[in-house]
């Protein structure tokens, strides 16, 4: 009896189209945007392009000259160099297809269009030169020991640094990944759609399948038990897809520990599941509206853990601390946060008893209300 | 020996103040075609519904095969076939996968089980569409799909509630065919409807219903006689005088006559040869008339002369 209502219950699931489109198709299509977005979003602001300069040579300066040489030969060159006379070093200026003009006249001077970023590390760039060319000049005039001047042209070189680079965990630092952390907890809560189907099939109140289902001989904690798991099984399928297709298609870097972002991604859908199952069980609004109230919901909650907006959840942290605790959709990108970031995993397992006693707490309410046997009305 | 299946005493149902099942009492025996017949309201899903349990009610007792109906009476439910009001199947199942899944929720025998399917998808003549999904079918075919799910197990007693709504008439001689072949098989039908012709066709004995009340009970011909009309003959004729009109009414038998300008209408109760007697009088005055036309009396009748309104709304 209960594998013959699995298997339909299942089937039924499996050929909805809402639920194909909700929890497969639509991650799929955000993921990706995200993806495009994003790497957008990387070039623009993160990825370095050498700065375009003119230098307006008035009187010879071999110094500068291997100065830029030596430049040129890193990875990633500071600037991108045109040797020209004033009159192209002005037109390439007006034309913007230089930042700044550098003129070598004895001293160095700087000419620039406007203000910006370019334009700030061109004019550091000169006053470093400018002091350190001084220091080296004045220090070599000054030395009877010309040793001593090889030293400090040699301490001037080197990279002093105060503070040493200890990476707390082998994660993903960069904060774009947080979006799709939060993605996957929207699909995972998306399972409450699968979770409202289970209630509204099963109770003879709310729709004409439940209301024949009861007529029948078979316990209405076989037929429930048996949509319940059916629906966690769905939603176990679409989030191991759902991470799936981001961590190897899209290649984001998840962290080091993907196994456990299964484990937490497949714990957040059954919470979702658990979220449906109640809304579905209680009677306070029509079938129609409860899926949309549950959609609405979901995006709500979604939007407080910082799904659209990056920052939200450092303001509900600030405003509503207590709220980030609850939202389910925060716990479970918390949940992959703390993977991500703490080397341990005392967060991580606080997230996943979290998820835990929302899902068991749900699930509670929602037999409570279903296990109602005669209706008022139907 | 007749053997009581149903046994409905003193049911009171109320939705607030309104009282939905006002004292209903029913017996009904083995082998019959019982009709539940009432304009919409009147109660009749709602008596369906308590009988199945699904619906808690106020006061009353409902038994099933001998045996108190409760919402676990998982023994009395495997012997019930249910046909709802509503198409109550899966959208997203093929018709033969939703025939199996309904038939299995009572058989676990599966090669039983896969018999009993085919004999049901053949019994609706839906052996053409076992791959089609619900959202494919016409409404008639949609309707039948319902009644393959309700009777697949061979219940012994089966319930169906206003089966031919919305239904095409080739579809609904089918379905009423059916259910007159599943009562000469052996089971007791429990059948609501406001149609009367559907009433009249297929049951053996009928309870007519309004606002929660059972107004009258018995065969077709029991209820006929219950009322003072045996015969109404209708007459097409133009110009009729009031002094003809009143010679018609004093006949003997007629007991009320109408006139809209167009028709005439006499009522008459018991008597032989009233249509001869009025038109013997229409063609000694001379008088022209069109078609004529005399009818036994209806459940509408019964209904009408019962409650003062007609069986049905006229949108149906």
């Amino acid at each position: 009896m209960f594998l013959h209502n699995f298997k339909y219950e299942l089937l039924s699931s499996l050929r909805t189209k809402d639920m194909i489109f909700w929890l497969m198709i639509f991650p799929i299509i955000l993921g990706t945007l995200f993806k495009i977005a994003f790497a957008d979003i990387y070039e623009k602001t993160t990825a370095f392009s050498s700065i375009p300069t003119a230098v307006v040579e008035v009187q010879e300066n071999e110094i500068f000259h291997s100065v830029i040489e030596t430049l040129e030969e890193e990875e990633d060159p500071l600037l991108s160099v045109t040797y020209t006379d004033e009159e192209d070093a002005l037109k390439l200026l007006q034309s913007g297809e230089v930042e700044g003009i550098i003129y070598l006249d004895g001293t160095l001077s700087l000419t620039v269009a406007e203000e910006g970023m370019e334009e700030t590390i061109l004019k550091s760039f000169v006053e470093q030169y400018t002091v350190q060319n001084k220091i080296i000049i004045d220090t070599a005039a000054s030395a009877q020991d010309p040793t001593q001047a090889k030293a400090v042209i040699a301490a001037l070189s080197e990279e002093i640094s105060t503070c040493t680079d200890i990476p707390l965990t082998d994660g993903n630092p960069d904060n774009m990944v947080q979006y799709f952390y939060n993605l996957i907890a929207m699909v995972a809560l998306y399972g409450a759609i699968t979770g409202l189907h289970v209630t509204i099939n099963a109770q003879a109140n709310l729709s004409a399948l439940g209301a024949r289902k009861t007529c029948s001989p078979t316990p209405k904690s076989v037929s429930l038990t048996a949509g319940l798991l059916g629906s966690y099984l769905i939603q176990t399928l679409c989030m191991v897809i759902c991470v799936t297709f981001i961590a190897f298609i899209l290649k984001v870097n998840l962290g080091s520990r993907l196994p456990l972002v299964y484990l937490a991604a497949i714990l957040g859908g059954i919470t979702g599941v658990s979220l449906g199952f109640f809304v579905g069980a209680l009677n306070l609004f029509r079938v129609e509206l409860k899926m949309g109230i549950s959609i609405a919901v979901i995006m709500l909650l979604c939007f407080l853990s910082g799904l659209m907006v990056g920052n939200m959840k450092a303001i509900i942290a600030q405003k509503m601390p207590w709220f980030n605790k609850i939202n389910p959709a925060a716990v479970i990108s918390d949940s992959f946060y703390c993977l991500n970031i703490d080397s341990g995993y005392d967060r991580f397992i606080q997230k996943i008893i979290t998820m835990l006693i929302i899902s068991v707490t749900f699930t509670a309410l929602g037999v409570l209300v279903t296990r109602r046997k005669k209706y008022a009305s139907l | 020996m007749e053997r009581t299946v149903v046994k409905i005493e003193n049911l009171v149902k109320r939705y607030g103040d309104l009282v939905a099942l006002d004292h209903l009492s029913l017996d009904i025996q083995e082998g019959e075609v019982f009709g539940l017949l009432g304009p919409n309201g009147s109660g009749k899903t709602t008596t369906i519904n308590c009988l199945l349990s699904l619906l808690s009610f106020d006061k009353g007792n409902i038994e099933i095969f001998g045996k108190k109906m409760t919402p676990v009476s998982y023994d009395i439910k495997k012997e019930i076939g249910v046909i709802m009001q509503n198409v109550a199947v899966f959208k997203e199942l093929t018709v033969y996968e939703n025939i199996d899944y309904f038939c299995g929720l009572y058989i676990t025998d599966k090669v039983k089980r896969k018999q009993y399917v085919e004999e049901a998808v053949s019994f609706v003549g839906l052996e053409d569409f076992l791959k089609f999904h619900p959202k494919k079918l016409s409404g008639g075919l949609l309707r039948r799909l319902n009644i393959a799910c309700g009777i697949a197990h061979k219940p012994r007693l089966i319930i169906l509630d206003e089966p031919t709504v919305a239904v095409d008439p080739q579809s609904r001689n089918k379905i009423l065919e059916g259910i007159a072949e599943l009562n000469r098989n052996g089971a007791t039908i429990i059948y609501t409807s406001h149609y009367m012709e559907e009433v009249e066709q297929l049951c053996t004995r009928i309870a007519i219903m309004d606002k929660g009340y059972k107004i009258a009970e018995g065969t077709k011909d029991e209820l006929k006689r219950m009322i003072k009309n045996t015969e109404t003959v209708s007459i097409e004729i133009l110009g009729l005088s009031p002094e003809t009109r009143a010679q018609i009414a004093a006949l003997p038998h007629v007991y009320n006559t109408a006139y809209d300008g167009e028709k005439l209408t006499v009522y008459c109760s018991g008597g032989k040869h009233n249509l001869i007697r009025i038109l013997d009088i229409l063609q000694k005055q001379d008088l022209s008339f069109g078609r004529v036309y005399s009818e036994l009396p209806t459940l509408n009748d019964v209904f009408l002369e019962i409650t003062g309104k007609a069986l049905r709304d006229k949108e149906d």
